[in-house]
């Protein structure tokens, strides 16, 4: 009984969301039409009122009241439409804003002092002990301070033959620095390199591994880089067996920035996956439409 | 020198500045004997129990300890000196506090100023330095190595997904809805299914961030587009992204007043 009352009543009010949208629409139209098209539109019911298809009086009555309705309601209407279309127009504008800023943030993106003072001793140590070594690592270190120092950024860096250069300088460094409790593989087949890839997305998640990852484990680890192409997707997986991800911890300045330049340039078809494996650790990946770039030098 | 030779620690996560270190105090104070060195916090403070050393050397960002961590449980029992590549924040608080620090590379001339300070304070009991220890730790934990976190808001939604756990920014989730046993996590990308119910979600999570709309939903406000009224009256809250329309309920309407 309760149960056919309410089916009732939701067929009732179904009734009445479709009549609304019906008159709304009706309301829409009313204060859009030019007056003449709406002078047009009143002859024409006239001529109908005259046949015996409609009666007269509910012509006159529809000429009246949309009359009156268009004089009274029209403008404002009109103008409400009009302003959320502009609002329409100025959330496209905002986007495009949001990319030049995302961008100019991520050319921003300094370089961690901590880790240009740490090398930096480092580079001082092995001058007395081991001269050639700290010229392998000074030179890892010019490697990576041009690809990510803003004012040294040069073009040709949005390859990711490029971004996985500048991260192999950048682990050559930590694991000078680290010895044996950083292990790193690289796995990216050579005819990926001249696959198109954002700059600073790579180097932000390799950061990130060695910084929350591994650095803070006592034992150390390994971190994994791989690329793969499956279908027109780009995959590329930053793996760590470091102390895994903390879910209170903030989202960070570079997690925030991969994500929205992600977003800004490629729309839902890009992402950025984070997972933590079963057996520990952390996986970050990033997966792009697949594009590669044929006027780039690998 | 009647005393017995003075003995020292040296704690630092990189070997190379561990093998720097003890060959500048060779040259700076050939008397000390450098009676272990250890490569993180636990560590030092293990080796430090084991030798009774007079001086302990502490680098600050080490795994396990930091080396501010290690100072508090060690500098009743020995001298603290702490070395540092880079901290911005400590250096300003060694400098007020008085506290001994070394910066790297270490620098002869400076070394040798320590020992002198040290060489000094041997036979003394250390520096009370509690007081200043407690302090720099509450600032590293607003700092960038952040281990001591006050308590936060969740950030990360976890969900199953095959075998591992898929870490969801709160910043991509949509809206949360109560479905049955699970709450469904609906993002731009798709839907997962989680265990924490919504009143767990809605304790953890900032509520500035998310509303608590209707008994089973739980809405991210900056990805609400729109809020309409249905015939009856009901609120309809949109979500960017998701073509399904959130009913707000009516003890929650309040949320969306007009101003």
């Amino acid at each position: 009984m309760g149960n056919r009352t309410r089916s009732v009543l939701s067929f009732v009010g179904e009734i009445g969301d479709t009549a609304s949208s019906l008159w709304w629409d009706f309301f829409d139209w009313l204060a859009q039409v030019p007056l003449r098209r709406l002078v047009v539109t009143w002859m024409l019911a006239f001529l109908l009122g005259l046949t015996p298809v409609l009666h007269p009086k509910q012509v006159a009555f529809f000429i009246i009241g949309s009359a009156g309705l268009k004089i009274l309601a029209g403008g404002k209407r009109k103008a409400e439409i009009e302003a959320r279309k502009s609002a329409a127009q100025a959330g496209t504008e905002s986007l495009e804003r949001r990319l030049v800023e995302a961008q100019m943030s991520a050319l921003q993106a300094q370089v961690e002092p901590h880790f240009l003072f740490n090398t930096l001793a480092l580079i001082g140590q092995l001058i007395e002990t081991d001269p050639p070594e700290a010229a392998k690592i000074h030179t890892h270190l010019i490697e990576y301070l041009r690809a990510t120092l803003p004012q040294m950024r040069s073009r040709g860096n949005g390859t990711l033959g490029r971004q996985i250069q500048m991260a192999h300088s950048y682990l050559a460094i930590m694991q000078a620095r680290m010895k044996s409790r950083l292990s790193v593989s690289i796995d990216v087949p050579q005819e990926l390199e001249s696959a198109t890839f954002p700059p600073m997305m790579l180097q932000i998640l390799i950061e990130n591994s060695i910084k929350h990852g591994l650095e803070p484990k006592v034992e150390g680890g390994r971190i994994d880089i791989r690329a793969s192409v499956n279908g027109s997707v780009l995959q590329v997986d930053v793996q760590d067996d470091g102390i895994g991800f903390n879910a209170y911890a903030g989202d960070g300045v570079g997690l925030t920035n991969v994500r929205e330049r992600l977003k800004l340039m490629y729309g839902t078809r890009a992402q950025l996956l984070i997972e933590q494996p079963m057996d520990g650790g952390c996986r970050a990946s990033i997966c792009i439409p697949f594009a590669p770039d044929i006027f780039a030098k690998p | 020198m009647s005393q017995p030779k003075a003995t020292a620690i040296i704690a630092d996560d990189e070997e190379p500045m561990r093998d720097m270190l003890r060959k500048r105090l060779q040259e700076a104070w050939p008397e000390l004997e450098i009676v272990a060195e250890a490569a993180n916090g636990i560590e030092a403070i293990a080796l430090a129990g084991q030798h009774q050393p007079d001086i302990v050397f502490l680098d600050i960002r080490m795994p396990g300890l930091t080396g501010i961590e290690a100072a508090r449980m060690l500098f009743n029992r020995c001298h603290i000196v702490f070395i540092t590549a880079y901290d911005q924040y400590a250096i300003e608080a060694f400098e007020q506090g008085a506290l001994d620090y070394l910066l790297k590379p270490v620098n002869l001339e400076r070394l040798k100023t320590a020992c002198e300070r040290l060489q000094a304070r041997l036979g003394k009991t250390p520096n009370n330095i509690e007081r200043q220890l407690s302090q720099l730790l509450q600032q590293s934990g607003r700092g960038p190595t952040g281990s001591a976190a006050q308590p936060e808001y969740l950030h990360w939604i976890q969900a199953q997904v095959g075998n591992s756990l898929r870490m969801i920014s709160t910043k991509e989730v949509l809206f949360f809805r109560a479905d049955e046993k699970y709450t469904r996590v609906q993002t731009a990308q798709g839907e997962f299914l989680i265990r924490k119910t919504l009143k767990e979600l809605e304790d953890e999570l900032d509520p500035n961030e998310f509303w608590r709309i209707h008994r089973s939903t739980l809405v991210r406000v900056d990805a609400i587009s729109e809020v309409t009224r249905d015939l009856r009256g009901r609120q309809m809250v949109r979500v960017r992204n998701s073509t399904e329309e959130l009913e707000v309920s009516r003890g929650n309407t309040h949320l969306f007043q007009q101003m």
